[in-house]
């Protein structure tokens, strides 16, 4: 990382003229064009990367849910072989899971945590960069195995021993074991960065306390995943050298037990839940607050209930497994932590109504979506205690019913609270705000779609469909009207209103964004929003703060705009000035010498060597070693590049040689 | 929530029928209209597997707890959602000033942490009962055995006191008969991937893991036919493995276990059926076994399915026509005239209906024969001979056998005499 003093007045600025680009020991310095957004280590540039690759497996594990319906929308269906369809359940969960949901919280947590906790940037620039990296080409490889002999088609779980090669003889599951150990490792290395970041980097003043509620979610969402991927990895890695190296560590006629894979699962795939609720979470605790025009209601017990759940979510994880045959003791232990867990959670749903209570509501379609998630994540809670009973869940799970609930928990509350900050963050990010009609049209035909579509499964699965089946027969649906294939076909038909819901976002992103555009530029503050990434200007800098900001209270930018008239414990808020004035003030009072840390090639390099390698374990032992070169190359470029771009790469050449590696940086 | 309704429905509507769900009627009709009514409908009426429509006392237990727990949810869920929804309505922004910046409550909050936890704990309590009640074994009745194999299972009665009585093994794959009100723990494991065995109006269900022996309690209240499916995914035909354990009284299961034993009856000699019992030997007998079958120069011939499938087993046919099913219970042995005579038979005909097998005028013949003629086209398996070199070449499952319609028309003739 690069620091860099300057003044803040730059009276000519250079024209980066790199003359050697990708020299072996040189710095880019290209502000324009695709090399500022591929070696640029700017938290905002690669959490913009992240949400739009986030975006685009989104529409990917979209198209492959929407084939699943089509195939049970009848009995005996026949849009997808029973091949195809294995590969598109396990894919679409794998995809949803490790391509959309966790890369696009890591998108938010990108781009705001740095933002809330007054930073320039996160702790470990470079390292960002390789995160984002990682995750794409993880992601892209994964994917590549649709076109190389068919994807992974032993269900997200990947249960041994169906997953060893006689049951699974096509690449597919190597492909799904390299590709999450690849991605595993963007996570890995982000969860790091933002820990540091947050411990480390916060403003002075923001005291633990006085983080926004988001960063604290995010930030238990790191801890978490820093201790959940280890554990995934090796599981994988068990897999990888199972299937493609002789090792026997699922092989039953060798001794071993399938049930040591589900515990290595799920001791990672429970806290992956908190994994992909948790930054949500966070989200809507920003908005309800701002539209409710109040501060977060027991803001303590929302961090402290979070954290709560971040410790209670390691002892659950054995829930996923009350059919395996664990005993009565593991399953009675087991059922009753995860009734446990229902109270931290439940203090979330509490707190957030209590936020609303008693304010003043501004229904924009971010708070649509916010309300929207405690309504269909209350109901995905409410039936998740149905199944914490363990006797009832052996009669429920691998039923559609389970598919019902983790829905609402994942769309109901994960995927709704990341589109409740598409909305709210958009102007911040982009600097334009989106439609509010379309939005609303977004949000209407999403929430109907996803009832639509998820709620009859609750009936399908209590009436005894199970999961992962690629066809159903007319004799097990039962009678009437409203039956098993009523349902079916209604859930269809629900996927088709949740994709035109889907897609309306699309139409609202174009239709604010497309050449020529009449959106006009965003206000500064235009929501009267109240916390710290707020007192930036919109899109931020690339510096983000003009001053460093010194921090009084939770909600620093509300308390900035507001003066509390009251008297002892009366409080009376009254505006004495406007967001833009406040972002003004700091410009004016800019600090003098501002540090940024200097692009690098290095991350994309070491990242491309990954999937090279993956390639390798597959097809040839030869690509291991040429992937491996490739990544000590890049180990050592990264290791020996110097801080700063070279001046000779400005022209004219800077007569103070850190101006223009603080150009280079923008 | 919905299920809730659907008790109501059923306890008003048909009394009597669901036993012990009847008694607690009005509670659930209190539940009923608590959650939303308008779903009360949107339920089929005799789903085959429908976990709410307990028929034995393991599904009871679970039945009587679940019911509680969806109400006391229905109650938490209206009640959170009155809060709300009134909040937003009654604090939509209608010009009143700027509210008051209140952070919080603790004493509300603290209230409001243990109200909920209080809620869980009289949940938790009941639970771990019902499950200690659940793992019981010490009232066992009848010892079954369950094996489940990529895509069907195989169920086998060993040698035993117990069912009344068992003198010889009794092994048979698909359908499980058991008798009435007898208490039946079924011991299973798997030859290959993990399966899960379940029967939602007996149990609930319990994965069959390979190298472990896991149990379930089965019990049925009525002479039926409970249907079931594997619901642990188990590879590409997992939507094709299906089960039926069918209930009868004393009387018929002695019947159907003395049939069960009874010696090989070998074809006419120049029937149509012997032709099918040559055929049988030369293109079947190498995996599946029919017991007292002997070849032509009088040994008694023993599949090897060991040898020739991949997870080493293949169904016993010695009594296939005393099945209505075939294939993992994917298809229908009877057809659509004969299937309702056996499987809509009143509760007290159901024994004798199912007894008398399948004949030639009740045969699915379509199906049997589709299957006869290409089996892995009809249910997906993994039988093409050039992607087996993982599993040294051996399919896993029912391979095409390039049989004649000559050869299947013997085929047929013989497996009905196989009964």
């Amino acid at each position: 990382m690069a620091i860099i003093e300057r003044p803040v007045d730059v009276p000519v600025a250079p024209t980066p003229t790199a003359t050697t680009n990708f020299g072996y020991l040189r710095r880019p310095v290209e502000t324009t064009g695709w090399r500022s957004w591929a070696f640029t280590v700017d938290h905002k540039k690669i959490g913009i990367m992240y949400g739009v690759a986030a975006m685009f497996f989104f529409l990917v594990g979209g198209v492959e849910a929407f084939l699943i319906r089509l195939q049970l929308a009848s009995a005996d269906g026949t849009v997808l072989s029973a091949d195809k369809y294995n590969q598109m359940f396990t894919m679409h969960a794998t995809t949803m899971v490790f391509l959309f949901v966790m890369p696009m919280a890591a998108a938010f947590a990108n781009y705001f945590i740095p933002l809330q906790v007054g930073a320039r940037d996160v702790a470990f620039p470079r390292l960002n960069a390789l995160s984002l990296w990682v995750f794409i080409f993880g992601g892209v490889f994964l994917n590549t195995s649709w076109f190389l002999g068919g994807a992974a088609d032993g269900g997200w779980f990947m249960y041994a021993p169906n997953s060893s090669v006689p049951f699974s003889p096509s690449n597919g599951v190597d492909f799904w074991a390299l590709g999450l150990q690849i991605t595993g490792i963007a996570s890995l290395v982000g969860a790091i960065n933002l820990i540091v970041t947050v411990l480390n980097m916060r403003a002075p003043g923001m005291s633990m306390m006085r983080m926004p509620i988001f960063t604290w979610m995010a930030f238990v969402v790191q801890m978490l995943l820093l201790f959940a991927i280890p554990v995934i990895t090796v599981a994988l890695f068990l897999l990888m050298f199972q299937r493609s190296y002789g090792a026997t560590f699922f092989s039953v006629e060798a001794g071993a037990d399938p049930l040591l894979w589900q515990h290595l699962f799920w001791i990672f795939g429970h806290p992956e839940v908190y994994i992909l609720v948790l930054p949500s979470f966070g989200i809507i605790s920003e908005v309800l607050p701002v539209f409710s025009r109040k501060p977060l209601f027991g803001y303590p017990f929302v961090v402290f209930s979070g954290a709560a759940i971040g410790f209670v979510g390691w002892g659950v994880w054995a829930h996923h497994m009350f059919a395996s045959g664990l005993g009565p003791v593991s399953v009675a232990v087991f059922s009753v932590a995860t009734m446990a867990i229902a109270v931290p959670t439940g203090v979330k749903i509490i707190n957030w109504t209590l936020t609303i209570w008693g304010g003043k509501l501004w229904f924009t379609t971010a708070m649509l979506f916010s309300v929207g998630l405690i309504v269909q994540f209350t109901i995905g809670g409410l039936s998740g205690v149905t199944h914490a009973v363990a006797p009832s869940d052996t009669q429920q799970t691998d039923t559609y019913y389970i598919v019902a609930h983790f829905h609402y928990v994942i769309f109901g509350g994960a995927v709704l609270g990341l589109f409740a900050g598409f909305y709210y963050w958009w102007p911040k990010v982009f600097g334009k705000m989106l439609s509010e009609t379309w939005g609303k049209w977004n949000f209407w035909l999403m929430i109907i779609g996803m009832n639509m579509t998820f709620g009859p499964m609750h009936i399908l699965g209590l009436q005894g469909q199970p999961r992962r089946m690629y066809t159903w027969t007319d004799y097990r649906a039962g009678e009437g009207f409203f039956n098993g294939a009523f349902w079916n076909m209604f859930a269809t038909i629900g996927t088709a209103v949740l994709t035109v819901g889907i897609l309306c976002f699309l139409i609202n992103v174009w239709i604010t964004h497309r050449p020529g555009s009449a959106t006009p530029v965003a206000p500064e503050d235009p929501w009267d929003a109240r916390s710290l990434e707020w007192m930036s200007t919109s899109p931020p800098k690339p510096h983000n703060y003009d001053r460093t900001p010194i921090v009084h209270d939770l909600d620093e930018f509300f308390h900035r705009k507001y003066e509390d008239i009251g008297e002892g414990e009366e409080h009376n808020y009254v505006r004495r000035a406007t967001g833009a004035e406040v972002i003004a003030e700091e410009e004016r009072n800019a600090d003098a010498h501002i540090h940024l840390p200097a692009p690098s090639y290095w991350p994309i390099v070491l990242a491309a060597a990954l999937p090279i390698m993956a390639y390798g374990v597959i097809y040839n032992t030869l690509l291991i070693v040429a992937g491996a070169g490739v990544a000590v190359m890049a180990m050592f470029g990264w290791a020996l590049e110097p801080a700063d771009a070279d001046p000779s790469d400005f022209d004219p050449p800077p007569t103070d040689p850190a101006t223009g590696t603080e150009l280079a940086n923008v | 929530m919905t299920a809730n309704e659907r008790t109501s429905m059923h306890g008003a509507s048909t009394p009597g029928t669901f036993g012990a769900v009847t008694h607690h009627g009005r509670l659930a009709r209190i539940g009923a209209i608590a959650t939303l009514g308008a779903l009360a409908a949107g339920c089929a009426n005799d789903a085959p597997q429908d976990t709410w429509q307990p028929a034995g006392d393991n599904a009871q237990k679970i039945h009587d707890l679940q019911w509680p727990v969806f109400l006391i949810a229905g109650v938490v869920g209206v009640a959170v959602f009155s809060v709300l929804f009134y909040a937003l309505w009654r604090y939509r922004d209608t010009g009143q000033p700027i509210p008051k910046q209140t952070h919080g409550k603790p004493a509300l909050e603290i209230g409001l942490t243990i109200l909920p936890a209080l809620i869980l704990i009289g949940v938790a309590i009941p639970t771990v009962g019902t499950l200690m009640a659940l793992a019981d074994t010490d009232d066992t009745d009848c010892v079954i055995n369950v094996t489940g194999q990529q895509w069907w299972w195989e169920i086998d009665y060993p040698v035993q006191d117990g069912c009344g009585g068992i003198s010889q093994p009794i092994v048979t794959s698909g359908q499980m008969v058991i008798e009435v009100g007898t208490n039946v723990i079924v011991r299973g494991t798997s030859r290959d991937v993990i399966h899960s065995w379940w029967i939602p109006k007996l149990n609930g269900k319990r994965d069959m893991v390979p190298g472990r022996v896991h149990t379930n309690r089965l019990q049925a209240d009525e002479p039926g036919i409970y249907a079931g499916q594997c619901t642990e995914f188990c590879g590409l035909s997992h939507a094709n493995m299906r089960m039926e354990v069918i209930a009868m009284e004393h009387d018929d299961f002695e019947a159907w276990k003395a049939n069960q034993i009874e010696a090989y009856a070998a074809p006419e000699p120049e029937s149509l059926a012997a032709e099918g019992e040559a055929t049988f030997i030369s293109q079947c007998a190498r995996c599946h076994q029919v017991d007292g079958l002997e070849t032509a120069d009088g040994e008694l011939q023993i599949a090897r399915p060991d040898l020739n499938v991949y997870s080493g087993a293949a169904p016993n046919l010695t009594n296939l026509m005393t099945r209505n099913t075939f294939a993992g219970a994917s298809y229908d042995l009877l057809n659509e005239t004969c299937r309702p005579l056996v499987w809509e038979a009143p509760s007290d005909r159901v024994g004798e209906r199912y007894n008398e097998g399948v004949t030639a005028d009740c045969l699915n013949e379509v199906e049997l024969r589709e299957w006869l003629r290409n089996a892995p086209a009809k249910k997906p398996m993994y039988t093409d001979p050039t992607k087996l070199e993982e599993t040294n070449s051996l399919p896993r499952g029912m391979p095409y056998l390039a049989l004649s319609e000559d050869q299947i028309d013997q085929l047929i003739a013989y497996l009905l005499e196989r009964k």
